[in-house]
């Protein structure tokens, strides 16, 4: 078979899939990517492995939801959606797995699709048509007369692939990356470079194999990755006198690149925002900067006040806000970092260095800019910390003076320190089957809150989240022996329970989410504590959810005053 | 029609005829097992039973207390109101299907079951007299699950093997101790290596061999000398221990549940090898509609509702057997 088909594609990421060991997965991608001849292919085969149906810079979605997929792949099967597709999925936990699967196993979706051996730039116009499609039945139309030409294995991919997502193979970006580098026998760190720079891993590919990566410059308008902060309690830190310290917002993540009267704003997965914005554009746009590229954060700021991340929400994702929008939530884009001044990257530069630029700038051209703290001991950093959250933000970042602008990145030269947000008492519903070096044992749970007074619910407890840690070993043992007596039914790998089990369940956050029953997921939950010592009626209740969740946007928040998260001269 | 009733996890009780099947209870006269796992042995350790004479061999080792008495497939036991046969489950060695007939009508309890029969099994068969009620498990019962040929499962279980010795690795298969470990052995043992299995799994085999499954060259896991040989051991010993001395390492997990793919980075192994000792979706309506059964009830399985629209379709009417109550 030629191989530049889908298929070989396909058949590479499963064998990349079931292989272990990432050495053993680049080798595999790097005995694929030097069968691939044209640069076309070799283009689009790294594309579709890292980054999805189009480069990230491309700001193309093929918006293809995965009620359409669903739906679609129902019919193709001629199953009921309800009762059939829906508990095939919850047993795979993977639409296109379930779907590759029913293609496979239904004798009427197998009489209906033939392998036709679709090239990769056929792949691609299927995926270009769909993006210009936005209706959901022409989108439908297309998908099903793509699927009659794949294999199951080639529509699994091509959902994943589609979805703009990880192809969940356990080989990221870079993988990808490692093995282009291989390939082409080129130095790791420059086809990474490259690859930030052009904001696409397919063109930097085709740099790599034509000896060109040193042709890849900086372009304004072309987001680079964000440089992320580790946990504090991950790391040791030895020296605080090593780091800065800023207060950690209760915003949105940005980037600002403003060329004259031109400003874009990219999110941190580098999505673009710019719409959802006007206040903001209009702010930089009127500043008559020079080519200027920031990092920093969105808030909704009032009455000198940093208001609370759920209000941010109400204006993300809104293309374009009404005047009332704009005038109840008006926003601030709060700066930290300069990554490129005036024709000049500044990535390689030591933090010191960015920071007395960015100054210079913000005074010149009147641009919030964070405050920076010098640390000198914990007890600076406890008294740092607890004004962070009187100001209503989420705690503080340090960040070390001599680091460079490490983007794409989770390194510790910038770590956060965070406060969890709450915790709840919820009673253990469902344990799952162990993951990783837990085999054999339960390990994952989903636990409940109390709905036994509830008049909206007719049960007594429903999920409200899923943990998986912050257990010792030896807990768990116990908690595995509890379980066996405990079990009223396995489904497959999940075990469901006699509400009894009592956990003290930590998080960072609660946000609003309707596709589930609570109406609420918690951010990151993990255990505290098992409370052996509680029962049933200590539970808490979806009540006490919703109030905390109100608590929260009504916490008194203090005005910035006279130690401000940031300053900003008008 | 005989009066089911499901007793919770304590299995299944016919009380009109005082017969209990996988049932751990006390209002039954008659009981019967149909296999030796542990989630189908009576927990009352001190009943006693009928079984075959496989399943009776499988249970005293496993520490069943009570008196087991033999009965062979296809040898009728006659109560005082009905008359009970053994038919093979195909699921492992001496596993049955419970068939009762009487006066109120027939039931086949099926127990756990495969067909087409795993290999280490005395096959599958179903009785020739009709069957009212078809008691069946469901463990598997949706159209996702569909299984390989024997063919295509041995040959993936020869490679990984093979594959793994050749390049220097040491394989591991991760199997239940009574069943699936023998009926990879008996898989294996084509391969003429030597094979070390897990204590537990390793006092079962001899009742393989005495029943005429012979299981090539195997012996008890052994920590010091393991490495090279081929190992097979449930996967909870993984983590306690079992072959940590061996470096080059590569696992396989086999069990139905390798039909998902999420089940490699759960459990973090090299291959999943889909053999299950339970039959697949489709080879289940297939079943039904070939057994026309008055009623088919369903259990085991989280998703009746799935079997029964299929069966509607089929004309076949169905139930479900709730963890409590009479089916209905």
């Amino acid at each position: 078979m030629p191989m530049n088909t889908f298929h070989t594609l396909a058949q590479l990421a499963q064998k990349i899939s079931s292989t272990r060991g990432n050495n053993a997965k680049i080798k595999l991608c790097v005995e694929y990517l030097s069968g691939l001849e044209s640069d076309r292919d070799v283009e689009l085969a790294t594309q579709y492995l890292s980054e999805g149906a189009f480069s990230s810079v491309s700001g193309k979605k093929a918006s293809v939801g995965y009620r359409t997929i669903a739906t679609l792949a129902a019919e193709f099967c001629e199953i009921d959606y309800e009762l059939v597709f829906k508990p095939s999925r919850t047993a795979t936990g993977s639409s296109s797995e379930t779907i590759q699967r029913l293609l496979e196993n239904i004798p009427e979706a197998r009489a209906k699709w033939k392998a036709e051996h679709l090239t990769l730039e056929e792949i691609n116009d299927i995926f270009e048509s769909l993006y210009i499609t936005s209706k959901r039945d022409l989108k439908q139309q297309l998908l099903l007369n793509a699927w009659k030409k794949m294999t199951p294995l080639e529509v699994k991919y091509f959902i994943r692939i589609l979805g703009q997502g990880s192809l969940r193979i356990g080989f990221e970006t870079k993988g990808v990356e490692s093995a282009i580098a291989k390939t082409f026998e080129k130095n790791l760190e420059t086809v990474r470079y490259a690859r930030m720079i052009t904001g696409s891993v397919g063109k930097t590919a085709v740099l790599a194999k034509h000896n060109c990566l040193n042709e890849a410059t900086f372009k304004m308008f072309s987001p680079i990755s964000f440089m992320l902060a580790s946990p504090i309690e991950s790391r040791a830190v030895s020296d605080l006198s090593e780091y800065i310290a800023e207060e950690k917002f209760d915003g949105m993540r940005c980037q600002a690149h403003i060329s004259g009267g031109k400003v874009e704003l990219f999110s941190r997965d580098l999505n673009h925002i710019t719409p959802s914005f006007p206040d903001i554009i209009e702010f930089f746009s009127s500043r008559d900067l020079p080519d200027t590229v920031l990092d920093g954060e969105i808030c909704v700021f009032k009455d000198d006040t940093i208001l609370p991340f759920q209000l941010l929400q109400k204006r993300m994702g809104v293309k374009k806000p009404s005047e009332k929008l704009l005038s109840d939530y008006p926003v601030l884009f709060i700066t930290y970092d300069l990554l490129f001044l005036d024709g000049v990257p500044l990535f390689d530069d030591s933090l010191i260095v960015r920071r007395k630029k960015l100054e210079e700038l913000a005074n010149t051209y009147s641009i919030p800019i964070t405050s920076q703290m010098e640390l000198e001991s914990k007890d600076d950093m406890e008294d740092l910390f607890k004004r962070a959250l009187a100001h209503g933000n989420e705690g503080l970042m340090l960040k070390r003076k001599d680091s460079n602008y490490e983007y794409g990145q989770r390194k510790k030269s910038w770590l956060k320190v965070k406060k969890p947000s709450g915790s709840l008492d919820t009673v253990m519903l469902y344990a799952h089957a162990g993951s990783g070096k837990r085999g054999g044992t339960y390990s994952d749970f989903t636990l409940g809150i109390s709905v036994k007074e509830d008049e909206r619910y007719e049960e007594e407890f429903i999920p409200i989240g899923k943990a998986y840690g912050g257990y010792s070993d030896k807990e768990l043992k116990k908690m595995n022996a509890l379980i066996k007596e405990i079990t009223l039914e396995r489904f497959g790998p999940t075990l469901l329970l006699k509400p009894q089990l009592v956990i003290e369940l930590e998080f960072e956050d609660i946000q609003i989410n309707k596709r589930t029953k609570a109406k609420f997921t918690l951010r990151f939950p993990r255990f505290k504590t098992i409370r052996w010592d509680l029962s049933l009626n200590d539970v808490d209740t979806l009540k006490d959810v919703e109030r905390m969740y109100k608590e929260k946007l009504s916490e008194e928040r203090e005005r910035q005053g006279k130690n401000p998260s940031f300053v900003f001269k008008n | 029609m005989v009066r089911i009733r499901k007793a919770g996890h304590h299995g299944i009780l016919l009380p009109e005829l005082k017969i209990g099947l996988d049932y751990s209870g006390s209002k039954a006269e008659h009981y019967f097992v149909s296999h030796a796992h542990a989630d189908h042995m009576p927990r009352n350790r001190k009943l006693t039973v009928y079984a075959t004479p496989p399943t009776a061999r499988f249970m005293k080792l496993r520490g069943f207390g009570g008196e087991v008495i033999e009965l062979e497939f296809g040898k009728p036991l006659e109560t005082e109101n009905a008359r009970i046969t053994l038919y093979p489950a195909g699921h492992i060695l001496g596993s049955a299907m419970t068939f009762v007939e009487s006066e109120l009508g027939s039931v086949l309890y099926t127990g756990d079951y495969r067909t087409p029969p795993a290999p280490a099994t005395e096959g599958f068969q179903l009785p020739e007299n009709s069957i009212d009620q078809f008691i069946t498990e469901a463990t598997f019962s949706l159209p996702i699950y569909k299984w390989k040929s024997e063919e295509e499962l041995s040959a993936q279980i020869h490679n990984f093997a093979s594959t793994s010795l050749k390049e220097g690795y040491t394989p591991i298969f991760t199997a239940y101790n009574l069943g699936k470990a023998q009926e990879l052995m008996y898989i294996l043992k084509e391969l003429n290596h030597p094979i070390q299995i897990h204590g537990a799994g390793f006092k079962l085999c001899g009742v393989y061999e005495e029943f005429g499954f012979p299981l090539g060259d195997y012996e008890t896991y052994n920590r010091e000398t393991c490495e090279g040989k081929i190992l097979i051991t449930p996967s909870s010993a993984l983590g306690t221990g079992f072959a940590s001395s061996v470096k080059k390492k590569r696992i396989a997990y086999c069990s139905g549940w390798a039909a998902n793919e999420s089940r490699q980075t759960q459990l973090t192994v090299d291959e999943l090898i889909p053999i299950s000792d339970h039959l697949d979706f489709f080879e289940l309506i297939d079943l039904c509609e070939k057994i026309q059964p008055k009623k088919v009830w369903i259990t085991h399985t989280p998703n009746p509702k799935v079997v029964q629209y299929y069966l509607d379709q089929l004309g076949i009417t169905s139930g479900f057997l709730d963890l409590e109550g009479d089916g209905q």
